[in-house]
């Protein structure tokens, strides 16, 4: 097998990759996609004062959906509601999920802070008609429902639910919502480039031996294995 | 501010607080009851069945008002916000709500909102407009109006995407006729469309291939003039965009292609882009969202009577790919009724279609859907029966007629709903044409019972699809089965049906009896039970037929009674000539002069069975016949260009040769 693929060292490598050309202005482009997209307002306003580069968002669209990600990451997600209903209306009205999970961790954090009879009246009154209106809902309603059940939250087989990940799951899902509907994509685009290099590189394996990249943050070339 | 408020207000008190004399007050309820409702459906019904739209429609009328006298600005915005956004909110996917907006007198405040200089109140006025747009309750757009048409015109032109939105999701509201295509196309709307197309964003695309879509369907000229002149490049746009990294896009281009190949023989016709639709589409099942519920819809629309495409889509492995995807189960409602919809165009005119689909056994999945709880799958389920019922290889070796399929598709007969109901019949009609023994089985499960007593239903559409079911069960089915029909129906319940106001009963009514009498000559005694209700019947309603097709069948019958004893023939010769009364034509003259060949065809070989020269009374009626001046008639018919009557005539002059010395003194 190893005979049949082409070996590249690495001088030779190194010479072909010195060829390519890449712009400053593109990468500038790139790493304030990033900040916009992960929703760094101040990075945004500064990295566009030192390099021009001009945001494909308004800073103040930036700052209004941070606003939202970290009331939902404070757990305070009445308040990330109201703002994403004051940002767009539609949002909410016409994403039954995102809708629903937003619900479910109101719910959470009514456990978590241990305010029991509230949370038995919020998920009859809220999360209920959200399973019957849509039955798709129904086993994770069940599954939130039944932290109800547990006297020890921390070691019930629910316990993720009331995990911080919950709640980052639930703001980037909001974070999201929120792009699509400002017409933006939700990934950065250096998630996508990343995707490719790991492709491309999953590729060529079959095909040959070279200098690959293991390491993504540091980026380095490891010597091939002759 | 708190995670959760610990004492929420009612709604009821929510509502009064609406009214309150205090702005703050107010306010706040209006912006709590947006926030309540948005995403909450249930929450919109009790605040609607309480009265809160016309209580929110109110305050925007206000603060127009506010607005008007220069009154304090911010608050009055606030305000307009608030209360275009919870309207819009009512109107979301609700068409109760959308009603109650209409019914609040609010739709015209809103339209002249959107000249407000404040973009917050714009964008809330143009989203709540577009939810209402998006709704079959939304007021018709008049575009043939030229104000309307300019102020479509400055929607469109806007730079704020809701309200160009907005002016597309009217155009693909209210567009309907040729006349309204045109006008738009006039006014350089698709110009502008497509400039949306090309330059605009993920939204203002998928809500220009949406309008676009309107304005072209069944416009051929419309079409080639937007192809026009740069021949391709628009059209190159478009499918371009059926190959575009977002899945509701893909779909909304396929669906605008598929728009256009329909409307116009010259576009798209190629193979390359036929098989490229295919793909996409059947790709596009495998989305687990609203897009993958509505593509095999799409799909539908592509292949539907398309026998060059359902060829195409065998090769692709439609069919497997839908099997697969109802074998997974627990499939949203609209997406099951979308597949099963597919899988009957694809089987509806090819032997090769059905032959796959029953060799993946997809019949039994078909057959479970017929019990499913959402009354649209039943329906699907019944007419992709029908469909695949059609293989005349497979019903001739009985393969349908069994009790997993028989006994459930019976039970549909009591359906709660008519549709249901109707394509179940549909669906029977297909099954009981079985040329093996086993017509039995529908008796014993009902069947044949519940038929009956469909046929007596207050649907006209369930009277006549029953009667359709009864005749194909009877065709060419044994004495004892047909005896057991006719006893069941009576001679009364038949002869009202022929005598039904329905013509399409009547149709079927007729066409039932000329199976029933057709074969053993002691199954023409039907006509004569009870003092000759039937006979009776079919002489009255070829009297006045409205439609060529009730005299055929009407015609045929009789012809089929003819060919009993002479008793028979008596009995029809009569019913020939009473009818004929007064000044009035006889309806036979009027049958061998009509424009269908079919029924003169039918006229005639009843003639022939009247005049058979082995019947002692066959002279006698040829006489009559001749006086009556059918005779003649008939020689005027010698070049009738439908062979069918050419070669029966024949018959005929062979007849009257035969009885020469009445024939020559004509």
């Amino acid at each position: 097998m190893a005979s049949s693929k082409k070996v590249i060292m690495r001088e030779e490598w190194e010479k072909r990759l010195n060829h390519i050309r890449i712009r400053k202005e593109d990468m500038n482009k790139l790493v304030m996609n990033f900040l916009v997209t992960e929703g760094y307002a101040e990075a945004v306003a500064k990295f566009r004062m030192e390099t021009g580069t001009e945001p494909d968002m308004d800073v103040a669209m930036i700052m209004d959906r941070m606003a939202v990600k970290e009331a939902v990451q404070c757990g305070n997600v009445e308040d990330a509601i109201e703002k994403v209903n004051d940002l767009n209306p539609e949002i909410l009205d016409t994403n039954p999920e995102l809708f629903f999970h937003l619900q479910q961790q109101r719910l959470i954090e009514l456990i978590r802070n241990e305010k029991i009879e509230e949370a038995l009246e919020f998920a009859q009154e809220e999360l209920a008609p959200r399973g019957e209106e849509n039955q798709s809902f129904l086993e994770e309603l069940e599954r939130t429902v039944s932290l109800l059940v547990f006297k020890d939250v921390s070691n019930c087989p629910v316990r993720e639910l009331l995990d911080i990940s919950q709640r980052l799951k639930t703001a980037n899902e909001v974070n999201a919502a929120i792009l699509t509907s400002q017409s933006h994509e939700k990934d950065p685009k250096l998630h996508s480039l990343l995707k490719m290099l790991i492709w491309a590189q999953n590729q060529l394996d079959e095909k040959a031996t070279y200098p690959r990249i293991k390491d993504f943050l540091k980026a380095t070339l490891e010597n091939p294995a002759v | 501010m708190p995670s959760a408020t610990v004492n929420k207000p009612r709604p009821s008190e929510l509502l009064s607080r609406l009214t309150s004399a205090e702005p703050e007050v107010k306010v706040r309820a209006l912006r709590e009851v947006k926030n309540q409702i948005i995403g909450n459906r249930t929450k919109k019904l009790s605040f609607l069945k309480l009265g809160a739209v016309p209580a929110v429609a109110g305050i925007l009328a206000d603060s127009i008002d506010d607005v008007t006298e220069n009154n304090n600005c911010n608050n009055t915005n606030n305000f307009l916000v608030q209360s275009a956004a919870a309207l819009g909110s009512f109107a979301c996917g609700f068409d109760a709500g959308v009603q109650a907006v209409l019914d609040a007198g609010a739709f015209p405040n809103l339209l002249r909102l959107l000249a407000n200089p404040n973009e917050k109140v714009v964008d809330a006025v143009a989203r709540a407009l577009r939810m209402i747009y998006q709704s079959k309750l939304a007021p018709k757009y008049d575009f043939l109006q030229q104000k309307n048409m300019e102020f479509l015109i400055s929607l469109l032109n806007s730079e704020k995407e809701t309200v160009s939105g907005l002016g597309a999701s009217i155009i693909t509201r209210s567009c309907e006729t040729n006349l309204e295509q045109k006008a738009l196309f006039d006014a350089g709307i698709l110009r502008k469309l497509n400039s949306l197309l090309e330059g605009g964003s993920l939204s203002q695309r998928d809500a220009s291939l949406e309008s676009l879509a309107t304005v072209f369907r069944n416009n051929p000229e419309v079409i080639s003039k937007f192809a026009g002149p740069e021949i391709g490049r628009p059209l190159s746009s478009i499918i371009d965009l059926a190959k575009d990294r977002y899945p509701r896009t893909r779909l909304l281009a396929c669906m605008c292609l598929i728009v256009i190949r329909n409307a116009s023989p010259h576009f798209l016709q190629d193979i390359g882009i036929k098989t490229k639709l295919i793909h996409i589409l059947l790709e596009l099942l495998d989305d687990p969202g609203q897009v993958g519920d509505e593509a095999p819809f799409a799909f539908s629309s592509l292949i539907a009577q398309k026998e060059d495409l359902q060829k195409l889509a065998l090769e692709a492995n439609a069919i497997d790919k839908f099997h697969h995807h109802i074998k997974k189960g627990s499939l949203h409602p609209r997406r099951y009724e979308g597949i099963l919809l597919a899988l009957a165009d694809m089987c509806s005119k090819l032997e090769s279609c059905r032959s796959k689909f029953l060799s993946l056994q997809v019949l039994n999945l078909v057959a479970d859907a017929l019990t499913d709880y959402n009354a649209g799958v039943r329906a699907a389920a019944c007419i992709c029966l029908k469909s695949v019922t059609r293989s005349i290889k497979n019903l001739s070796a009985g393969y349908f007629m069994n009790e997993t399929i028989v006994i459930p598709l019976v039970q549909l007969f009591l359906d709660p709903s008519t549709s249901v109901q109707v394509a179940a019949l549909g669906a029977t009609s297909n099954i009981v044409v079985d040329f093996t023994t086993r017509k039995s089985i529908f008796v014993q499960c009902g069947g044949m019972k519940q038929l009956v007593q469909l046929a007596k239903s207050m649907e006209s559409s369930v009277r006549s699809n029953a009667l359709w079911a009864l005749k194909n069960f009877v065709f060419q089915a044994d004495n004892r089965l047909k005896e057991g029909v006719f006893s069941e129906l009576t001679a009364s319940l038949l002869s009202s049906l022929i005598r039904d106001p329905e013509p399409s009963v009547q149709e079927q009514a007729l066409a039932l009896v000329r199976n029933l009498v057709d074969g053993c000559i002691n199954l023409i005694e039907f006509v004569f039970a009870e003092d000759g209700l039937i006979l009776g019947a079919i002489g009255r309603q070829l009297q006045c037929a409205s439609k060529a097709e009730i005299g055929i069948q009407g015609m045929y019958a009789l012809c089929n009674v003819a060919s009993g004893n002479e008793f028979h023939r008596e009995a029809v010769m009569q019913l020939l000539f009473t009818q004929m009364g007064d000044k009035n034509q006889s309806f036979v003259v009027k049958f061998l002069q009509s424009n269908d060949s079919q029924l003169r065809t039918a006229t005639v070989w009843t003639i022939v069975n009247l005049t058979c020269p082995s019947s002692p009374g066959a002279p006698c009626r040829l006489e009559k016949l001749r006086n009556a001046g059918i005779v003649s008639q008939i020689k005027n018919m010698v070049n009738d260009p439908c062979v069918d009557v050419k070669v029966t005539i024949f018959f005929i002059f062979r007849i009257c040769f035969l009885f020469a010395s009445l024939f020559w003194l004509t």
